[in-house]
């Protein structure tokens, strides 16, 4: 087991779970992001508002490689400066309007967004990361660190859980008592065995969220 | 087959999932609405003589009128085999999750109720939502299991009248406040369910023009 130097460096999502061309909502500690993919496949993190209303980027769509507001359909350029503002076509935005964008990092299977200080990269063993799967889990990230063996103080490891091979654990706090638990298999990792680690990744949501008192539970309220 | 009538609500996701289907088939049906809100015309003898339980939509096919979501979508789908599978174990799952849609996962449209329109309590407020919750949990733990074997869809390798089923659930859980960020794997489905050809919104799914 081998803990990860991460900085100021949050796992957001599995990059398999960002299309090219898609924005999907990630939040770390109860800041709101908006991560987006271009037409060249480069991943961007904003703060998840528009500097126009306010609205959640991330709500948006890219369209011509820019991220558009659902709103008023500003749109946005990977720098975060506006670029497009339908109601009056022939104006060339100032510079000055722009969206907030963060430090990004892919690696390992990951999009990775600096948040806080500039720390170093996320170093892990050089290895193909094949993606397994991310879950919500409701109960605080230090526990659920704890229960899958990652080293106090760490967000990320890769673990020797067994003879079948390594498995790459990260853990995004989302906020006091939520976090996202992201599961990647060292390659090669065949349909089986990716099985093998959802299903744990579920049996360690069920047990932390039984610790942390909050069972979600399908059927029996009508 | 004759005309198609749809008695409908705009605002209901039970029609909205028949509406959804007739225009992936390409279909038209004439619509009558119902007045459900404010006018409760689901509860009068009327309505209810045609759809004793009060379930709403009602669709009128080759002459006859069936009641409810699930027996309105299977009408449709029959004869359909890319919808409808007929290999016992593909057309056992799709009735599985047909019978899913509507059990657990009315906790989800109960619970979408109650956050827009109020008049329940935090006690059970809090347990709607954990068995809503569950009940999209088992969406995406299927999803995510699937996407392991190269699978997109709910049942087999491509769209069937499950994945329309409940397609609404997910689409709609932002307006009782989960966000799709703690559902990855739901999130890219419902992104493929609004790439079909003839995919059409309703009010509370946004419309990307």
């Amino acid at each position: 087991m081998s803990g990860m130097r991460e900085g100021g460096w949050y796992p957001l999502m599995l990059s398999a779970d960002l299309e090219p061309g898609t924005v999907a909502g990630s939040t770390v500690q109860g800041r709101d992001l908006a991560v987006w993919r271009d037409g060249e496949g480069q991943a961007h993190v904003w703060d998840d508002r528009c500097p126009h209303r306010g609205m959640r980027l991330s709500l948006g769509f890219v369209r011509e490689g820019v991220l558009a507001c659902l709103y008023h359909g500003w749109r946005f350029g990977a720098d975060g400066r506006c670029v497009h503002i339908p109601a009056h076509p022939d104006l060339s935005p100032p510079g000055t309007i722009r969206a907030a964008p963060l430090r990004v990092a892919e690696c390992h299977g990951l999009i990775w967004a600096s948040v806080e200080e500039d720390g170093p990269l996320p170093e892990v063993d050089a290895a193909v990361w094949v993606p397994v799967r991310s879950l919500r889990i409701e109960a605080p990230w230090q526990d659920v660190a704890r229960a899958v063996g990652i080293p106090d103080g760490h967000r990320a490891a890769v673990l020797e859980r067994d003879v079948e091979g390594r498995v790459l654990a990260a853990l995004l706090p989302v906020r006091e008592g939520a976090c996202m638990l992201h599961l990647l298999a060292a390659a090669p990792a065949g349909v089986e065995r990716l099985h093998d680690l959802a299903d744990w990744g579920q049996d360690v949501r069920a047990r932390a969220e039984e610790r942390a008192g909050r069972v979600f539970l399908a059927g029996g309220v009508a | 087959m004759s005309e198609l009538v749809l008695h409908d609500d705009e605002l209901d996701e039970d029609c909205y999932r028949v509406r959804l289907f007739l225009s992936l088939l390409g279909l038209e049906a004439r619509r009558v609405a119902v007045d459900v809100v404010p006018g409760g015309e689901q509860d009068r003898p009327g309505f209810r003589a045609v759809s004793p339980a009060g379930l709403l939509p009602v669709l009128r096919i080759d002459g006859q009128m069936v009641c409810g979501a699930g027996g309105a979508l299977l009408a449709l789908a029959h004869g359909r085999p890319a919808w409808l599978p007929e290999a016992r174990v593909a057309f056992a799952r799709v009735a599985h999750w047909l019978q899913f849609a509507a059990g657990p996962l009315r906790a989800t449209l109960l619970m979408r109720r109650a956050c827009l329109f109020g008049g329940v309590g935090d006690d059970e407020q809090s347990a709607r939502r954990r068995a809503a919750v569950g009940a999209l949990r088992i969406m995406e733990d299927h999803l995510a299991r699937r996407r392991l074997e190269g699978g997109a869809w709910f049942v087999g390798d491509g769209p069937t009248v499950a994945d329309i089923a409940l397609f609404p659930a997910a689409a709609l859980c932002r307006d009782w406040g989960e966000e799709y960020s703690a559902y990855p794997a739901l999130r890219r489905w419902v992104r493929a369910v609004r790439g079909l050809p003839g995919f059409v919104t309703m009010p509370g799914i946004p419309d990307y023009g």
